[in-house]
This record gives C-alpha cells, structure tokens and sequence, in this order.
C-alpha cells in the first residue's frame, strides 16, 4: 500500500483512495475517495468545519492520514521533496514571521518555486495594490489575503491548493482574482484545487467540483453535469407532488396551494415531462445545489 | 500578460530546496543580521560611559579592582537569548510556510541548522575581534570588559571564538528544538518537556545529594573549565537539533 511503485500509470494529478483523519472521536474527513485529473480546476466545496482545510493538508503531506492514502501525480507527498516540489499550498489563514514585510515573502518564495514568474508578480502586486514595505501586523484582511493570492498565482506550481484564498478581498480585487487565475491557467495549465464557500462566485471557474459534508464527499462531478443536474419544480401541490414522487428530493417551500420543490438527478426526458405537466421548471444555481445537498433535511423550512 | 510559457529552469536539487528555507529564514536581514549589532552597540555604548565615570571619578588603583569585578560583565549575554528568540520565531512561523510553499521537513530543518550554524560563525566572529580590539586597547582606553568577560573563558582569543560559536549554537539549537516542541503539540508539548527537565534536574539532584557526589560534580566542572564546558555542550546542541528534527517530521502547521 506504500509502495510507490503505482501499478497502472494514471492521470490523476491528486488521487485520494479510502482517505481518513480522524482525531479522536472527530471524524474530520472520513474514509474520502477522488481523483483530480491533471490540468483541471476543481472545487472543493462545502460549510466550515466540513473537512476542506484538512483534505488539503492531507494532500499535501501536512498532516497524516488515519486510513487510506493519497497521491500525488502518483506518490506519497509526505516527506516526499520530488512530489512537493511542484506543489503550492496557499492558505488563508497563514501566518507569516512578524518582523516580515510583503516584500520580504516575495523575495523568499521564488526559490521554492521552479517557475515563479517575477514579472507576473510584480503585475499583480500593482493590480492588488499590495503595499510591499509595510510591516504584515498592519495589513489589512484583505492586503494579507492578497499576498497569499500574489504568491499562489505566481509560483505556476504544477499542483496550487488554495485554500479560502480571497478573505477579506473586496469584490473587486475578488473579480481580479478569478480573471486572473482564469487567464493564467489558460496559459500555463495547472492543477488547481480550489477550496471556497462563495460557490456562485467562482461556479464558472470550475471544472470539477467535490462537494465535502461532515467529512465525507457528496458530489464529485464535472461542474457542467451539476449545472442541468436538479432543477426546480413549481406549480399546484398536488400536480408537483406526483411529478416528484420516487425522485430525490433536495429541498421543499410551500404557498398556500403552491408548492416548489427541487429535485436532483434530472434528465431532458424528466424535463419535458415536466413541461407537458404544465409545470413550471426553475434552474438551480451549483451554490443552491450545494446548499440544498449540504443542510439536514428539513421539508418544510428554507434552509441557511 | 505574459503569456509567454517560462522554459523551466534547472530541476530544482536538494541543495536548492535546504538553501530557499535558509533565504526564508533570513529573508529579513534587519531581524538576524542587522539589529542585533545596534542592540549591542548600544548596550556597549552605555557600558563605555560607566567606564568613562568610574574612571573619572575614581583613582588609577581602583580601576585595577574594577575591570576584575567587570570581568563578569553580561553585558553581552542578551545577543545569546536574542538568538535563541530568533530561533524560536523561525520554527513557528517560517516551517508553516515553507511546508505551505512545497518544502519537506527534513529540507527545512536542514536550511535551519545551516543559518543556525552560518549566524553562530557570523557573532563569534564579531564577538571575537571586539575582544581582541578590546584586550589591545587596554578595555578600550577605560579599564572596561564586555567581549571578553569570564564567561568565554580566560584563553586566547581563538579559544574565546570557539567558546563564543558552541554558545551560539546551543542557543540556536535548544531554541529551535523548544518551538519543534510547540509547532508539534503547542502549549501542551512545552509543559510536558519542562516537566520533564524538570524531574530530570530533580532526579540528577537528588542522586548527587544521595551519593554524595557534588564535590565531584563541582570539580568536575572546575577541571572541565569553560572551554571544556561548551566543548560539552556541542554533543548537547546536536541532540537537540536531531530532537527538534524528530518533532517536526510528525507535526503538522496549525494556525
């Protein structure tokens, strides 16, 4: 099982096979499986404390797994300097020395990374508005997430993790963040695991999404499958309830006589169906999706 | 945009990678290589006036006197703990992120023992032309001692800088190894290790005591002198830095 010698040669660029950490009692990612392909951009999604941060330190070898395993382009990333190497992990909570400025961590960080581009990073200190010699105390939420952000995009590390990479960046250095990934991994393709909670935000990004509850993943697909996948049926209580009954339900909001209920797992024929009903048919953005799949079932209230 | 693709350059080594986590730790020169001479230019600089007024107000015999009792000025001990501060501070927040940025442990507790090792070299070479400028100028025209107090021994000066690169690294090392502690179980790993230097002392105490043994302990250490003292302490140093290594192959970044 450690052996590194992987048997068939995958595509994976991260691969996670009966992935566990438990710590105590906690079952903070439990019994995970996913391959990532190499060259994607996948969401990793879900609330807090629904084991992102810990998925992603299992990745990259930071923390240690109870049971299971996970590679990284085929190999154990723990200790491992040919597979880390290549790997950027940028997290929004780092902490940085005290005594650091911004331009201290830019000036650090090329060496660890074999295709940093100081050009690049020079364009988005600009485009952020990073202020390099202020002490990193004083930063702003924002100012700090932004280093992480500047780092993160400029290393071009084969594999980048960026974890909740955006707090505290307004709306539009957010905007900029997303354009600017976009365009760059479009020009120098990556493997890029994004974690976020602000799904509709980055859902056009998104290539793959896994969807993380309570420490165990609920969807892994590609992000177009999930756009068409549950859609949103309305019209009279009766008519809706037959055309729903025997289908996954996620979510349920009555009206008086109206209800409108979203269902999961739909195909054209359900569609048209629907249609012909004289139902009303709702598109379901991925954030209420994910929203709908995530929360305890409650058929009558509206969800957080 | 540069979209230009970047040739990659040379495969990055082993050696590259333990030299980005040294970069990393004294990516701010100000913190381990400038401010600690301001600091000890200063302490210096208080020291020198002293002299200057126990010289002024007291006769050419008393000076005699004076530079024996100065003989166990500390003046220069503070460089010590700011090292071992340095230490401490580098473990805890530069090892999170360089594991952040792709480095292994062992690749970071290597750049740390070369920075450890290059600043120890760096100080004692300083400490030791300040001593000998010292001893040359007769305490600096004022009877005065700070870089060749009794501490680092009452050799030459060569003996002074070997005595002067062991202190530094036992101070570097055992700080590194304590905040290996703390990255690996935070408060608790830091009670648990003084609770057991604790009993350790404790234990040694009580043996001694009961087999009567600190006469011997005592000159055993006069015999050892400080240069066989540190000497001692460079088994000790390495110790912990394989302690400190040990700590941080298990232990995981938490914020």
């Amino acid at each position: 099982m450690t052996s590194t010698a992987t048997a068939p040669p995958s595509t994976a660029a991260i691969q996670a096979r009966g992935l566990s950490r438990h710590y105590g009692r906690v079952r903070a990612v439990d019994d995970v499986s996913f391959a990532i392909p190499t060259g994607t951009i996948c969401g990793l999604l879900g609330r807090n404390g629904a084991g992102k941060s810990t998925v992603m330190q299992l990745v990259t070898g930071q923390e240690f797994p109870s049971s299971g395993e996970v590679l990284l382009d085929g190999e154990h990333p723990v200790e491992n300097a040919r597979v880390l190497s290549r790997v950027a992990f940028i997290k929004e909570s780092q902490k940085y020395p005290d005594d650091f400025r911004p331009k201290h961590v830019l000036a650090a960080a090329p060496s660890f990374f074999e295709h940093w581009d100081a050009d690049f990073a020079a364009r988005l200190v600009d485009e952020f508005r990073l202020p390099v010699n202020t002490r990193i105390k004083k930063l702003s939420r924002g100012q700090l997430s932004s280093i992480g952000v500047i780092v993160g995009l400029a290393a071009r590390a084969p594999i980048t993790l960026l974890d909740e990479p955006y707090l505290g960046l307004d709306a539009v250095a957010r905007q900029l963040f997303y354009d600017t990934l976009l365009a760059d991994y479009a020009a120098h393709p990556r493997t890029i695991l994004l974690s976020t909670h602000l799904i509709d935000e980055v859902a056009d990004l998104l290539e793959h999404v896994l969807v993380i509850d309570d420490g165990r993943i609920i969807i892994d697909a590609a992000a177009d499958d999930l756009r068409g996948r549950a859609m949103t049926v309305v019209g009279r209580e009766g008519e809706v309830e037959a055309f729903v009954r025997g289908r996954t339900v996620l979510h349920r909001d009555r009206l008086g006589s109206i209800a409108s209920v979203t269902v999961d797992d739909v195909t054209a024929a359900d569609r048209a169906a629907a249609t012909a009903a004289g139902l009303e048919l709702g598109a379901v953005s991925l954030q209420q999706l994910i929203v709908r799949s995530t929360t305890v079932d409650d058929s009558t209230g509206t969800a957080a | 945009m540069t979209t230009i693709s970047i040739a990659p350059p040379v495969r990055a080594t082993g050696t590259s990678r333990v030299l980005a986590n040294a970069r990393l730790i004294v990516a701010n020169p100000w913190t381990t290589l400038t401010l600690p001479w301001i600091i000890l230019g200063v302490i210096f600089v208080a020291n020198w006036c002293i002299w200057w007024l126990i010289a002024r107000n007291a006769g050419p015999g008393v000076i005699e006197n004076a530079t024996q009792g100065m003989a166990w000025s500390g003046a220069g001990f503070y460089l010590f703990v700011y090292m071992m501060v340095v230490a401490i501070q580098a473990v805890n927040s530069s090892f999170p992120l360089a594991l952040g940025w792709g480095s292994t442990r062992r690749d970071f507790s290597l750049g740390a023992a070369l920075v450890w090792i290059g600043l120890s070299l760096v100080y004692a070479t300083g400490f030791t032309v300040l001593g000998v400028i010292e001893e040359a100028t007769n305490g600096w025209g004022l009877g005065g001692v700070m870089f060749t107090a009794i501490y680092f021994g009452d050799g030459p000066w060569y003996v002074r800088f070997l005595v002067c690169v062991g202190l530094l690294l036992f101070f570097f090392f055992v700080g590194s190894a304590l905040a290996a502690a703390y990255v690996r179980w935070k408060a608790n790993g830091l009670y648990v290790f003084f609770a057991l230097l604790g009993l350790f002392l404790i234990g040694a105490a009580a043996v001694l005591t009961l087999t009567g043994n600190w006469p011997w302990l005592g000159s055993g250490i006069a015999d050892l002198g400080v240069a066989g003292l540190v000497a001692w302490s460079l088994p000790v140093s390495a110790i912990a830095g394989l302690i400190g290594w040990a700590l941080l192959r298990r232990a995981t970044p938490r914020n």
